[in-house]
C-alpha cells in the first residue's frame, strides 16, 4: 500500500550484517539494499542464512554487527537497551509485515480478527474502521466470505492468505515474506503466489526468501544467491537463473529449477 | 448393610462434606494465585530471585502434604504464625498445590508455539501485551486441564487436614465409624460424596475446556 | 523466637527407628503395588468380563477417593474381624491405593503396546498367553517406568499419613518426642528435611532408571 513510485531511493539497507548462533557464524557480512517498491529474492540451500537474514531485518533476530535500516532509521540499535530498546522495536515493526511458514495466524481468533488485532490494540483504531480495513483487505486475497471462521478451519493455502492480510493491516512499508509457501501442498502454492504477484503490481517493497525458482524470476526486480552465511551472486533474475557467474549457483540451480514446476 | 444408619447419618456427612467443599474452593482460589506469583517470580531477570522460586516449588513437591500440615499447624507457633485449623488447611493447602500449580501453568505456556509470540511481535506488539492477547487465551485451555487435576488432588489432599480437627468428611466419617462400629455403611456413603464432588469437579473443568477450544475443534 | 535442635539430635535414634519402618513399609508396598497393579491390569485386559468389571471398579474406587478414609476403612473395618497390627493395615492400605494407580498406568501402557504388537507375534506363532507374557508385559512394564516412578515417588511420600492408624514411622515415632520436648518446630522441619532428601535420592533414581531404559522405549 505504499504508493510512492520513486524508485531509487533506498526502503532496507542492510549493511555487513553478521550474526552468530553460538560458535556458528551463519552471516557473514551481508550487504543489500532494496529500493523503494522494488521486490528482491534471496534463493539458496537450507540453512544459507537467508531466513535468518530476513528474520534479522525486524530484530526476530538480534544481530551481531552491522546496520539494518529502514526508511532511514537504523532498525538494530545496540545501543538501546531493555524497555528502550523494546519501545523502539515495537515501533519498528509496526511498518514492517513479515509473513511466516508455518502462516503463526492466532487460531484463538476469527479470520477478522486475526487481520484486526493490531490495528485496534496498536494503532487504537476505531473497531468499525478496524472492521472495515479487514474486510477491504480479506477481500483483496479473496477471503471476505471467511471473515467469521477460525483459522483450523482453514486450508494452508488461506491461512496463509488471511496471514498476509494481517501484515498488511498495520500498512506497512515493506513486506517480508519466509518461505511462505514451503509448508504449502503443491496445489496451494499459486493461490499464495497470485496475493504475491499482486502486491508488486501495487509496488509493495518485498523481500522474499523462497524455494520457488519460477516465481523467484517471474516476480522479483533483483535475486541473491546466499549459501554459507555469504551472499555468493546477485544480479536480474534473468542473469542469476538462466545465465549465473559461479559455479555454486549453477550447482544449485540445476538441482532445484524445475522442483515445483 | 444397615440402611436406617446410613439415612441417620447422611445430614452430618453432608455438612462435612460442604467444609471439604469450601476448604477445597478456597484453598484452589488462593493456590491459583500463589502459583501466578511464582511463575511471576520465575520470569525476573534478577537469578537469586528465580532461585527462591525454585527452590520454594522444589523443597514443597519434594516434601509430604502432611508434614507441611503438622509443621505449620504445631510448629507455627513457635514462629509467631498461630492458625486456626480450617486456615491452616486452607493455607498450607494453597502454598502447596500452588507449587504444583505454578509448573503446571508454565508447562501450558511453554506448549503454546513459538511461532505465535514471534508473529505477535513481528506486528510491533510489545512482551506483555503478546503474554495477554496472544499466548495466554492460547495456554488456557491447557492450563484448565492441568489445573483441574489439580483441583482433584486437592480434594483428596483436604481429607488429611482431619488430623488437625477440621470437621470434614473424612474427619466426620472416622468419627461415626468409631462411634457406630459400621465401617462399611459409612465409608460407602462418605466415599460416594467424595465421588460426587470428585465428578462435580471434573464436570466444570470439561465444559471450561470445550468453552476454551471451541475454535480448535471441528 | 529461638531454636533449639538439641532434643531433635536427643531423640534422633527414634527418629532413624521410624524411618527405618517407613523404609520397611515403603519397599513392601512398592512390590505389592507394583506386582499386583500389574496383575489387575493383565487380568482386566484380557480375561472375561466378569472378573474385569470388579477390577475396574476397584481401581477408579481407589483413584476417586482420598488415602486417608480408604485407610480408615481398612482400620476399622478389619477390626471388626481379626486382630491385627497397624503397620499390616497401613501396608494393605497404601498397597492397595497404589496398585490401583499402577493398575491404570500398565493398562494404558500394555494396550498402547498391543496395537500392532500382538498381531505381530501371533503370525510369528506365539500363541494368546505367550504373546501376553513374552511380547505385551515385557514392553508395557518399561513403557510404564516413568510414570511408575513418579507413582512410587509420591507414594513414599504418602507414608507419613500412616501414622493416623498409628503404624510407627516417622512422623508417628517423633509424636512422643514432640509432646515430651514441646519442640514440634525443630522436629517437623527435621522431619521434613529428612524426606526431602530421600525424595531427591528417588528422583535421581528415577532419572537413572529412565536413562538406563529409555533406549528400549
Amino acid at each position: 500500500m505504499s504508493t510512492e513510485h520513486q524508485t531509487e531511493t533506498p526502503m532496507v539497507e542492510i549493511r555487513n550484517v553478521h550474526k552468530r548462533f553460538g560458535d556458528l557464524e551463519v552471516l557473514k557480512g551481508i550487504n543489500l539494499t532494496v529500493n523503494r517498491g522494488k521486490i528482491i529474492s534471496i534463493i539458496g540451500p537450507s540453512g544459507s542464512g537467508k531466513s535468518t537474514l530476513l528474520r534479522s531485518v525486524n530484530q526476530l533476530e538480534v544481530i551481531d554487527q552491522g546496520e539494518i535500516l529502514l526508511d532511514g532509521i537504523q532498525v538494530n540499535r545496540p545501543d538501546k537497551k531493555g524497555l528502550a530498546f523494546e519501545r523502539h522495536i515495537n515501533h519498528i515493526r509496526q511498518n514492517m509485515g513479515m509473513v511466516f511458514q508455518h502462516f503463526n495466524l492466532f487460531p484463538h481468533l476469527s479470520t477478522i480478527d486475526n487481520v484486526t488485532l493490531a490495528p485496534r490494540k496498536l494503532k487504537g483504531m476505531d473497531k468499525n474502521v478496524a472492521r472495515e480495513l479487514g474486510m477491504e483487505l480479506l477481500d483483496r486475497v479473496g477471503l471476505a466470505e471467511k471473515a467469521e471462521v477460525f483459522p483450523n478451519w482453514l486450508s494452508g493455502g488461506q491461512k496463509q492468505r488471511v496471514a498476509i492480510a494481517r501484515a498488511l493491516a498495520m500498512q506497512p512499508k515493506v513486506m517480508l515474506f519466509d518461505e511462505a509457501t514451503s509448508a504449502l501442498d503443491p496445489e496451494l502454492v499459486e493461490e499464495v503466489n497470485r496475493v504475491m504477484r499482486g502486491l508488486a503490481e501495487e509496488h509493495m517493497t518485498m523481500l522474499i526468501v523462497t524455494h520457488e525458482m519460477g516465481f523467484a524470476r517471474d516476480v522479483s526486480d533483483w535475486a541473491m544467491f546466499m549459501d554459507g552465511g555469504v551472499v555468493v551472486e546477485e544480479g536480474t533474475p534473468d542473469k542469476l537463473f538462466s545465465d549465473p557467474d559461479q559455479e555454486r549457483t549453477r550447482n544449485f540451480l540445476s538441482k532445484h529449477l524445475g522442483d515445483h514446476h | 448393610m444397615d440402611f436406617n444408619l446410613m439415612v441417620e447419618v447422611t445430614p452430618l456427612l453432608i455438612k462435612a462434606a460442604w467444609v471439604t467443599i469450601d476448604i477445597s474452593a478456597r484453598g484452589l482460589l488462593f493456590g491459583f494465585f500463589v502459583a501466578c506469583g511464582l511463575v511471576f517470580l520465575q520470569s525476573f531477570r534478577f537469578a537469586p530471585i528465580r532461585w527462591f522460586a525454585r527452590g520454594y516449588i522444589s523443597v514443597v513437591r519434594g516434601t509430604p502434604y502432611f508434614v507441611q500440615l503438622l509443621l505449620v499447624f504445631y510448629g507455627g507457633p513457635s514462629i509467631g504464625l498461630k492458625l486456626d485449623p480450617f486456615t491452616c488447611g486452607v493455607v498450607v493447602g494453597a502454598f502447596n498445590i500452588g507449587a504444583y500449580m505454578s509448573e503446571a501453568i508454565r508447562g501450558s505456556i511453554e506448549s503454546v508455539d513459538k511461532g505465535q509470540a514471534e508473529a505477535a511481535r513481528s506486528l510491533g506488539f510489545g512482551k506483555v501485551h503478546t503474554m495477554v492477547s496472544v499466548v495466554l487465551p492460547q495456554a488456557a485451555a491447557l492450563m484448565i486441564r492441568s489445573v483441574g487435576v489439580l483441583a482433584i488432588v486437592l480434594v483428596k489432599n483436604s481429607s488429611l487436614v482431619s488430623i488437625i480437627s477440621v470437621v470434614e468428611l473424612t474427619y466426620q466419617a472416622q468419627r461415626l465409624i468409631g462411634s457406630t462400629y459400621k465401617p462399611l455403611e459409612i465409608f460407602t456413603l462418605s466415599a460416594l460424596m467424595y465421588i460426587v464432588i470428585v465428578y462435580a469437579v471434573m464436570g466444570i473443568i470439561e465444559l471450561a475446556y470445550r468453552r476454551a477450544t471451541r475454535y480448535t475443534t471441528q | 523466637m529461638e531454636f533449639d535442635f538439641g532434643p531433635v539430635i536427643t531423640y534422633f535414634p527414634t527418629l532413624l527407628k521410624g524411618l527405618g519402618v517407613g523404609f520397611l513399609v515403603a519397599l513392601v508396598v512398592a512390590f505389592m503395588s507394583i506386582v499386583g497393579g500389574l496383575l489387575v491390569a493383565v487380568i482386566s485386559i484380557y480375561i472375561n468380563k466378569v472378573v474385569s468389571w470388579p477390577l475396574r471398579f476397584f481401581i477408579w474406587l481407589f483413584m476417586t477417593t482420598p488415602l486417608l478414609l480408604q485407610l480408615y476403612f481398612l482400620y476399622f473395618g478389619l477390626g471388626e474381624w481379626i486382630l491385627i497390627p497397624a503397620i499390616l493395615v497401613g501396608i494393605l492400605g497404601l498397597g492397595f491405593h497404589y496398585m490401583a494407580y499402577n493398575a491404570d498406568i500398565f493398562i494404558a501402557t500394555i494396550k498402547s503396546v498391543s496395537d500392532g504388537q500382538y498381531e505381530a507375534s501371533r503370525s510369528l506363532g506365539f500363541g494368546h498367553g505367550a504373546t501376553i507374557f513374552y511380547i505385551i508385559v515385557p514392553q508395557a512394564f518399561i513403557r510404564a517406568i516413568p510414570q511408575l516412578g513418579n507413582n512410587m515417588i509420591l507414594m513414599v511420600k504418602d507414608t507419613s499419613v500412616l501414622s493416623a492408624i498409628g503404624v510407627a514411622e516417622l512422623v508417628y515415632a517423633s509424636q512422643y518426642a514432640i509432646s515430651v520436648t514441646f519442640r514440634p518446630f525443630e522436629f517437623f522441619i527435621v522431619i521434613a528435611t529428612l524426606y526431602y532428601l530421600i525424595n531427591i535420592f528417588m528422583e535421581l533414581g528415577q532419572a537413572w532408571l529412565e536413562r538406563q531404559t529409555a533406549y528400549r522405549r
